[in-house]
């Protein structure tokens, strides 16, 4: 196996009493689609939080392709090649669907206020291969005939794949998908499935937060669960039925899944 | 002269409106400092253009700087100021935190002003700019009065266009992504508080412009003229035209302060109560406020979306500004498929 591109040591984080995250160690190498799963309040989106600068851990570290990201804002991490979903999906609410995957682009440097005032048709000019890409992801997630449609207006599952056509602009290295499940039908599920596979096989790697067990079994090559901010267990789907405080915690007894 | 007056006014707080367009309306932040930008450009350009103060009249540096030196200098002051205060006010602060520091910001400015009489001649104000360069320009006063307005509109034309520019680039699409949602902007790798800060400075420069436009237009300021309620009626402006749309900023400064002046010049005025004039139009910009929002709230113009490519432009064509496009019921996913509950497993 390549070697892990997200290493997370010892990371631990309270709020005020209450250890949202306690010692939290675990790996994910390079090119892997992991599932980190766990009962509600067992530190996931903490940990996603810590992981992608939206909070500051306590005490451990971070390290993403061999930096550190402890102390590292959001932007900043986001520029290193690690993008993040949130459990709701954030859309920009009043900007088209174009505009919403154009910004996805890495495009800092043309949003330099001066050039856009000195520089705007060269500006433009250069913007014309980022359209034409994002027409081509619009196209790939079926919101093409919705481009110019402001976000607001979407159905719930249109957004969801919005949030995807975003990713699929940003072309991120890593990928943290914070319950890409929720609210989600069968057959948008599906398409949600094909999607994370489609960026495995890209060679982007992948974190699920999900609790759809299915979904987990089926698109994972390794699972992480957490209880109470700590890791309980961590590796294939199929080793898990045979840890009992993965059972007790999470799976429950009998636990269908099909 | 009438008119000539009260387009210029207008003209110059378009100019004012202009700048608070792109923190309020792009960047989301509801400033209530911003019409101490406009006071501190104007007292700028007074001080630095009408020389040495004659007691008792007191204020600070007292210099016989060229008008146009004068009014860079006095934009630069301005800047700095919100350079300041925006500093502090945009790193964390949001919403109506943001708001009330940036009000506690300019009404300690306001006392400030008013009571350290060396600043800016305290209560009094000062006075002195009575149209710059009418002799050199060998004009009659009303007829400076018509260059002027000339002059003023044409500023406001350059503003607008550079505003406009400034709206369509990624910089502006940017900075409306930060309003829309700071965490996913962020999450996409934008630096708001950066991003809020550039549009701040850019709108305080607009402001300060306007200030030393308004110097040279009323020739006397003191602290009578930057009561805080005075950035209200810009705000209604600004709801009334459209939030985010360049045009529509101006347009809704146009009939609101023409609207406003007009309409109170022609009510009865009785003796006892003077204040009825003034009283009436405060009223009658709230009542405008909360019958816009209720009715229009994207004002008179809406915010343009950045449209694409040959349906953009025939989108573009068929939908008139301010009609709502029909949710469209083509592509994607139906809608129908959404109405199921996610199939959420043990959990």
């Amino acid at each position: 196996m390549s070697p892990a591109l997200l290493e997370i040591e010892r990371l631990t984080k309270s709020f005020g009493g209450v250890h949202a995250v306690r010692e939290c160690t675990f790996s994910v190498p390079e090119g892997q689609v992991a599932g980190l799963i766990g009962p509600n309040g067992a530190g996931k989106s903490t940990v996603v939080d810590l992981v992608s600068g939206f909070g500051l851990a306590d005490s451990g570290s971070v390290t993403f392709a061999g930096q550190s990201l402890v102390g590292k804002r959001p932007d900043v991490i986001s520029r290193l090649g690690l993008i993040r979903t949130f459990q709701t999906p954030r859309e920009w609410r009043n900007l088209t669907v174009m505009d919403n995957v154009l910004l996805a682009r890495r495009q800092f440097a043309r949003e330099s206020l001066w050039r856009s005032i000195t520089r705007a048709r060269r500006i433009r000019r250069e913007e014309e291969a980022d359209r034409a890409a994002v027409r081509a992801i619009l196209e790939r997630f079926q919101l093409a005939d919705l481009k110019n449609e402001l976000a607001v207006r979407l159905s719930g599952g249109q957004k969801r794949l919005l949030e995807f056509a975003r990713i699929a602009a940003a072309e991120p290295r890593m990928i943290i998908l914070d319950e890409p499940m929720g609210g989600v039908n069968p057959v948008l599920g599906a398409r949600i499935g094909q999607a994370v596979r489609q960026f495995a096989d890209e060679g982007r790697t992948v974190i699920v937060v999900e609790h759809n067990l299915p979904f987990i079994e089926k698109i994972c090559d390794q699972v992480i669960v957490m209880d109470l901010g700590e890791v309980i267990a961590q590796g294939p789907f199929s080793g898990l039925r045979a840890t009992p405080r993965v059972v007790d915690a999470y799976l429950g007894m009998d636990q269908s899944h099909e | 002269m009438y008119w000539v007056s009260v387009i210029t006014e207008a003209a110059v707080f378009a100019i004012l409106a202009l700048g608070l367009d792109v923190v309020w309306g792009w960047a989301g932040d509801f400033d209530l400092a911003f019409y101490g930008y406009l006071a501190l450009g104007s007292y700028m350009t007074f001080v630095l253009t009408i020389g040495k103060p004659v007691a008792p009249v007191q204020y600070i540096i007292g210099g016989h700087l060229p008008l146009l030196l004068a009014m860079v200098l006095a934009v630069a002051a301005v800047v700095c100021l919100a350079a300041v205060i925006g500093a502090v006010a945009l790193r964390n602060l949001r919403d109506i935190y943001f708001a009330v520091t940036t009000l506690g910001a300019v009404s300690a400015l306001y006392l400030l002003v008013e009571n350290y009489t060396p600043l800016f001649n305290g209560y009094n104000g000062v006075y002195g700019l009575v149209n710059p360069g009418q002799t050199a320009l060998n004009l009659t006063y009303n007829g400076y009065r018509i260059v002027f307005l000339g002059v003023v509109l044409v500023i406001l034309a350059l503003a607008y266009l550079l505003v406009q520019r400034l709206s369509r680039s990624p910089f502006g699409r940017m900075l409306r992504s930060v309003r829309e949602d700071e965490r996913a902007a962020a999450a996409y790798g934008r630096r708001v508080f950066s991003a809020k800060y550039r549009a701040y400075l850019f709108g305080a420069a607009l402001a300060g412009l306007a200030g030393s436009l308004f110097a040279i237009f009323i020739s006397a300021f003191n602290p009578s003229a930057w009561t805080p309620q005075e950035l209200l009626v810009i705000y209604a402006a600004i709801l009334v035209g459209g939030r985010g749309n360049p045009r529509g900023v101006i347009a809704g400064v146009f009939v609101v302060y023409i609207g406003l002046v007009e309409l109170t010049r022609f009510l009865p005025s009785p003796a006892s109560r003077p204040d009825f004039g003034p009283a009436l139009r405060q009223i009658l910009i709230g009542l405008m406020i909360v019958l816009m929002l209720k009715f229009r709230p994207e004002g008179l113009f809406r915010e343009r979306p950045g449209l694409d490519g040959a349906q953009g432009l025939a989108a573009r064509l068929l939908r008139p500004f301010g009609t709502r496009a029909a949710p469209a019921p083509a592509g994607g996913v139906p809608a129908a498929e959404e109405q199921a509950a996610g199939d959420r497993g043990a959990g």
